[in-house]
């Protein structure tokens, strides 16, 4: 075989495995998207409908236009509110991921010029993030009930934001790390304070990697279900705790609504993590990997 | 006064700023819940006492029932049979794909952004998306169905025998995009040098890959793996959302053991105690775990630095 041949070989076995991949990716996606336009008739049927013949947006309205009376049968077990459980999870989300990642900055910083936590202190701040939360979430909803803080946002905001600390802490340093200390320097000459010289000289010159470690942590608790889901009732049900929440008492679950909020819930973090797929390596290695 | 002692004494101003802090959110956060979580473990607990106030001195029998419970024995397995599992499956796909793609060609661009789609998906909705997907007469089954040429009726939620592998399928899924960035970062970063010397000493892609380029990507495999594995541990969301444990016990993991005891037979203090041993176990592996990163991110950001 010559060299080209070869070659030609290789990319015919490159294009063809990656595109089985792809395939495999894009179908459940296809399929979240093609049951959201299907009507119920179409959800479960056999052999499958991969495109419905009555594309239909019934589903849609029926979830987003807050119109029970579109349903012929009387659906769902608990009341849904989905524009509350979105108005959450944007408080939520936001709101611990500001706390974390700006906290998380100034620790960042502490670390990286002061050492104010030893290399072994920080693996162990790691803990906050890889002991399951299932073995703390049980008495945590007693603690909580027992203060008051149980179905609010505090409570929740308070607990994401000492879970993502860890990446905060990582993820910035590893920014933080790149900056020239010499910058410093020359900013101290001229007589600036230390908060001077980190709010006005090394936060303005990572700015793109904390709004990149922003938007990490941004997904990572948007899609978070596990805590949310025993930490709320009514009033602080999230977006993924919402979802579960389509289920009928006699039809089972009802398949075209959660595919209409599940979309909705999906597309903007698919928007957001491609926007920083140059970052989610770093973010996801806790900043040990810098590419 | 010497310039080291200014910095001497900035350091501690510093570190009393941002310490303080974060030791009082951790103990007003956590800390009451680890000293309830170890209160339950003795004193018995359950929704028909009048509070978890009055719950009655067990002493050590309740730490006893667990350590005895078969189910949790299985369970503890189980979890790491699928984290086990789960995390080679991802780790196989991943580095598989960014050998694929590591070299630019025209369209690498378009299937990185594809390719990681999956990670960026909420885990409930890919729950709910795999039950529609995988029902014994869903669109699954149809194309298999339509490949083989008869109907397949693989029970893929309702067979206890298949139900745990459809949930580490699930997994690959969500998270085989996690190692093929860390690898598609790992294999970009390597040093081309010692490459190109070994090809024009004329040996194989094979040779090269495996004693060249393995042994240079060790650190980073390790951290691709352990990562993965700790996150797999505590995986909840699709293993609860479609099966809650069942069919059967046969989806059992740990965290499912213990939201079942809590919250469905209301058995408090065994969850409780359950959730301590797990938590020591959990402790136990992470600080192996951290003890191995630590080694390996030495190596990481040597070969970062080339």
């Amino acid at each position: 075989m010559t060299k080209t041949q070869k070659q030609n070989l290789d990319n015919v076995v490159r294009y063809t495995l990656l595109t089985i991949w792809l395939l495999i990716v894009l179908f459940p996606l296809f399929w979240i998207v093609a049951t959201s336009f299907k009507p119920d008739k179409d959800w479960l049927a056999w052999p499958p409908v991969y495109w419905s013949e009555e594309p239909t947006m019934s589903n849609y309205n029926n979830v987003w236009g807050g119109a029970m009376e579109h349903t012929e049968t009387q659906y769902a077990q608990s009341i849904q509110k989905p524009f509350t459980a979105l108005k959450n999870s944007t408080i939520i989300s936001f709101i611990s991921t500001f706390l974390s990642v700006s906290f998380g900055a100034f620790i960042a910083y502490g670390v990286s010029r002061y050492k104010v936590l030893s290399e072994t202190r920080m693996f162990q701040l790691l803990m906050l993030r890889m002991v399951p939360p299932i073995v703390l979430v049980g008495p945590l909803s007693l603690y909580y009930t027992t203060i008051g803080l149980i179905d609010s946002l505090t409570g929740l905001i308070a607990i994401y934001f000492i879970t993502t600390l860890p990446y905060a802490v990582w993820m910035t340093k590893s920014f933080i790390d790149e900056v020239p200390i010499e910058l410093e320097q020359a900013a101290e000459i001229m007589g600036a304070n230390r908060w001077t010289i980190i709010t006005e000289v090394v936060f303005p010159v990572i700015r793109s990697g904390l709004l990149a470690t922003f938007l990490f942590i941004l997904i990572l608790t948007w899609s978070e279900y596990l805590v949310a889901f025993i930490l709320s009732k009514t009033d602080a049900v999230t977006l993924p705790v919402e979802l579960a929440k389509y289920e009928g008492s006699s039809e089972g679950r009802v398949y075209g609504r959660q595919a209409a909020l599940s979309v909705g819930i999906t597309i903007p973090l698919i928007i957001v993590g491609i926007t920083i797929r140059k970052h989610l390596a770093r973010g996801f290695s806790f900043g040990m990997i810098r590419k | 006064m010497a310039r080291s002692e200014i910095m001497l004494q900035r350091t501690k101003r510093y570190k009393k700023m941002v310490l303080f802090p974060l030791i009082a959110s951790i103990m007003l956060i956590l800390g009451p819940a680890l000293i309830l979580q170890l209160y339950l473990s003795f004193n018995y607990y359950s929704i028909y006492s009048e509070g978890w106030w009055a719950s009655e001195w067990y002493a050590l029998d309740i730490f006893k029932d667990v350590m005895t419970d078969e189910r949790f024995h299985v369970a503890i397995i189980r979890s790491l049979g699928f984290a086990l599992a789960s995390t080679i499956g991802c780790f196989v796909i991943g580095f598989g794909l960014a050998l694929l793609m590591y070299k630019n060609f025209r369209l690498q661009w378009f299937y990185y952004i594809i390719f990681i789609i999956p990670m960026l998906t909420v885990p409930i909705v890919i729950a709910y998306t795999a039950e529609m997907i995988l029902y014994q007469k869903g669109p699954l089954n149809g194309i298999l169905s339509s490949i083989v040429g008869r109907d397949m009726l693989i029970m893929w939620i309702t067979n206890p025998d298949i139900a745990l592998f459809t949930v580490v399928l699930m997994e690959i899924w969500n998270w085989a995009p996690f190692s093929f960035i860390i690898m598609m970062a790992g294999l970009a970063s390597l040093p081309k040098e010692p490459v190109e010397a070994a090809q024009i000493l004329g040996a194989s892609r094979i040779k090269i890959f495996f004693e060249i380029q393995l042994p240079l990507l060790r650190p980073i495999i390790v951290l691709a793996l352990v990562l993965r594995f700790l996150e797999a541990m505590a995986e909840f969301p699709k293993t609860w959302a479609i099966f809650q444990g069942g069919p059967g016990t046969s989806t059992e993991t740990i965290p499912v053991l213990i939201y079942l005891n809590t919250w469905y037979y209301f058995d408090w203090s065994k969850a409780a105690a359950m959730s301590y041993i797990v938590m020591l176990m959990m402790v136990v592996i992470i600080l192996t775990a951290i003890n191995i990163l630590q080694k390996e991110n030495k190596r990481i950001a040597q070969v970062q630095a080339n």
